[in-house]
């Protein structure tokens, strides 16, 4: 059924991952990713690997969970460590072929690659998973508020955003009763060809273009009913952070640090 | 041999997950041909899970739901047969209306059935007599009807299909008295000209003893009473524990009882009219 699709993917806990300001998870979000590129040998790769990893363990979402989000990219890192293995040369040669080359620069940087992809998607969920999206759209107006200078109208993105993600489950089911009563009226989506296919859909998404907009309407009347648009819009949840949140950014501090001292005492895996 | 029948039919709520609960349960019950029956139960009670169930819209955990002496589940053909057999029109049906004429709208069943074009113009003509739509309404778009032309429309969609079953989820629900009057008494002339049988889901007691020859009481994921109108109302206290009114006319009828009144009882207004003049009647 189309409702088994989750959107978003927020775990609902309460562990400290949960309760950091959303900005801060953000801004951390993007200094590591930012970092994981930083690595060149085995021992700051070995440090961001334990970092990722005991960031799961704090947020306490299930291996099961973590791992389904891995799921989906498991065909790119593949591919990339193959190529990776198969065109790049330098170091040792250890296999002599007449068309490729296996070295060990290829086996290196197919290893750093795969880790690296690996702990950015591992990351990037951690924040979806600890972080309602409606928390995202708030954190993501704040951090953005700056471009207001530039006459960006940031609070009506958010707010369209927030919008956005609030009416999915209600399309979903809007769908779902759509396509019940046209299936009552002998409407067949299973069979058929291609053609035939998109033509069945045509008696499902013609009513549910029409309530949309039936939708956005009465929306946008009830928005100015309640006089949305005024100027000083003040919120109900009042962003702050805390002693967490900036406990979280010296620890995250403290990893870059480390990453570049192991990279600078260790020196580079690679061989030029 | 009953049109439609249930046997020990269950279904499950978000099956699989925490939340698992029954939606319905322990199901049986046989309607015959020709009836009206009244399904009515409070929101939640399981009404509108249990009337998909028969024209397999829903697939049931257990038991089986065998329409015209066929189990809709033995086989693909028989699933799909069922849909037209049993003609659901879900609460809310005027949302369903999706092309460029009423007209064509309306042939989207009889169409999917693969009748011959003459039979589909046939039974649309029919259909929109049934409800009520005069011709000159069929060449327009659905879009530009008002809010009871589109719901009697969407309806005469699925009558064109003509099913042995016509099953009306909430047929009235938000419309004006008046509409509601003509809806409902489209759907008693329907039944005595076509002789079809006729399931009404509906939360109001008054609609479903305007009509109905039969009433099926759902409660808690369960039926709780199946009978006759009479049989039904003159259970009030049970009804009433379960959170359904009686008519406004019936409890009046027992008051005059209980106070010595050999008056009978009656349901509706215009019965309790009747009664009341033959009672003038026979004291002149």
């Amino acid at each position: 059924m189309i409702k088994d699709i989750t959107i978003g993917q927020y775990f609902n806990g309460n562990s400290v991952l949960h309760r950091l300001d959303a900005r801060m998870k953000i801004v951390l979000t993007v200094a590591f990713i930012v970092s994981i590129f930083f690595c060149k040998n085995f021992w700051s790769l070995g440090l961001m690997v334990l970092f990722t990893i005991q960031t799961v363990i704090i947020s306490r979402v299930p291996l099961k969970m973590v791992l389904k989000s891995i799921k989906p990219i498991a065909i790119i890192v593949v591919f990339t460590s193959l190529l990776n293995i198969f065109y790049i040369s330098g170091g040792t040669t250890l296999v002599d072929g007449r068309y490729i080359d296996i070295t060990t620069n290829g086996i290196f940087t197919a290893l750093f690659m795969a880790t690296r992809i690996v702990c950015l998607v591992v990351i990037s969920s951690m924040l979806t998973y600890t972080t309602t999206p409606t928390m995202l759209t708030d954190a993501i107006e704040k951090l953005l508020s700056p471009l207001k200078i530039f006459k960006i109208p940031v609070s009506t993105l958010a707010m369209m955003m927030t919008l956005a993600l609030r009416f999915i489950p209600t399309l979903i089911d809007e769908i779902d009763r759509i396509t019940n009563a046209q299936k009552a009226r002998g409407a067949n989506l299973d069979d058929g060809n291609f053609i035939q296919r998109i033509k069945a859909l045509v008696p499902i998404i013609v009513p549910l273009f029409v309530s949309s907009l039936r939708r956005a309407i009465e929306l946008a009347d009830a928005m100015d009913c309640r006089c949305y648009g005024g100027p000083g819009r003040t919120r109900m949840k009042q962003m702050k952070l805390r002693f967490r949140d900036f406990a979280a950014l010296a620890i995250m501090v403290a990893f870059i640090a480390g990453i570049i001292v192991l990279n600078y005492y260790f020196g580079a895996v690679l061989i030029k | 041999m009953p049109i439609l029948s249930a046997k020990g039919v269950a279904h499950l709520y978000n099956k699989g997950t925490p939340s698992q609960s029954k939606a319905i349960y322990d199901i049986n019950i046989d309607i015959e041909e020709g009836e009206l029956v009244g399904i009515i139960g409070h929101t939640g009670s399981g009404k509108s899970t249990l009337v998909q169930h028969f024209n397999g819209i829903l697939k049931p955990e257990c038991g089986q739901i065998i329409v015209d002496g066929t189990d809709i589940w033995s086989s693909k053909k028989a699933t799909r047969e069922a849909r037209f057999k049993v003609g659901l029109c879900f609460q809310y049906p005027e949302y369903q209306l999706f092309e460029e004429t009423v007209y064509k709208d309306i042939s989207f069943g009889p169409k999917n059935m693969g009748l011959s074009e003459e039979e589909i113009d046939k039974r649309v003509q029919l259909a929109a007599e049934y409800v009520g739509l005069p011709k000159s309404l069929l060449d327009k778009s659905p879009f530009d009807l008002s809010g009871g032309e589109k719901r009697r429309a969407a309806i005469a969609g699925v009558i064109a299909m003509q099913p042995k079953v016509l099953i009306l989820d909430e047929p009235t629900a938000g419309l004006d008295p008046r509409g509601r009057d003509k809806i409902l008494e489209m759907i008693k002339s329907y039944r005595e000209k076509t002789g079809s049988t006729v399931l009404l889901v509906s939360h109001s007691m008054e609609d479903v003893a305007k009509i109905a020859t039969k009433v099926l009481v759902m409660n808690n994921a369960r039926v709780e009473m199946y009978g006759t109108v009479d049989e039904i109302y003159s259970r009030s206290e049970e009804l009433r524990e379960i959170g359904l009114n009686v008519p406004q006319v019936s409890k009046i009828f027992e008051i005059l009882k209980k106070s010595g009144l050999n008056i009978g009882s009656a349901y509706t207004v215009e019965k309790a009219a009747e009664r009341i003049l033959s009672l003038g009647g026979a004291s002149v």
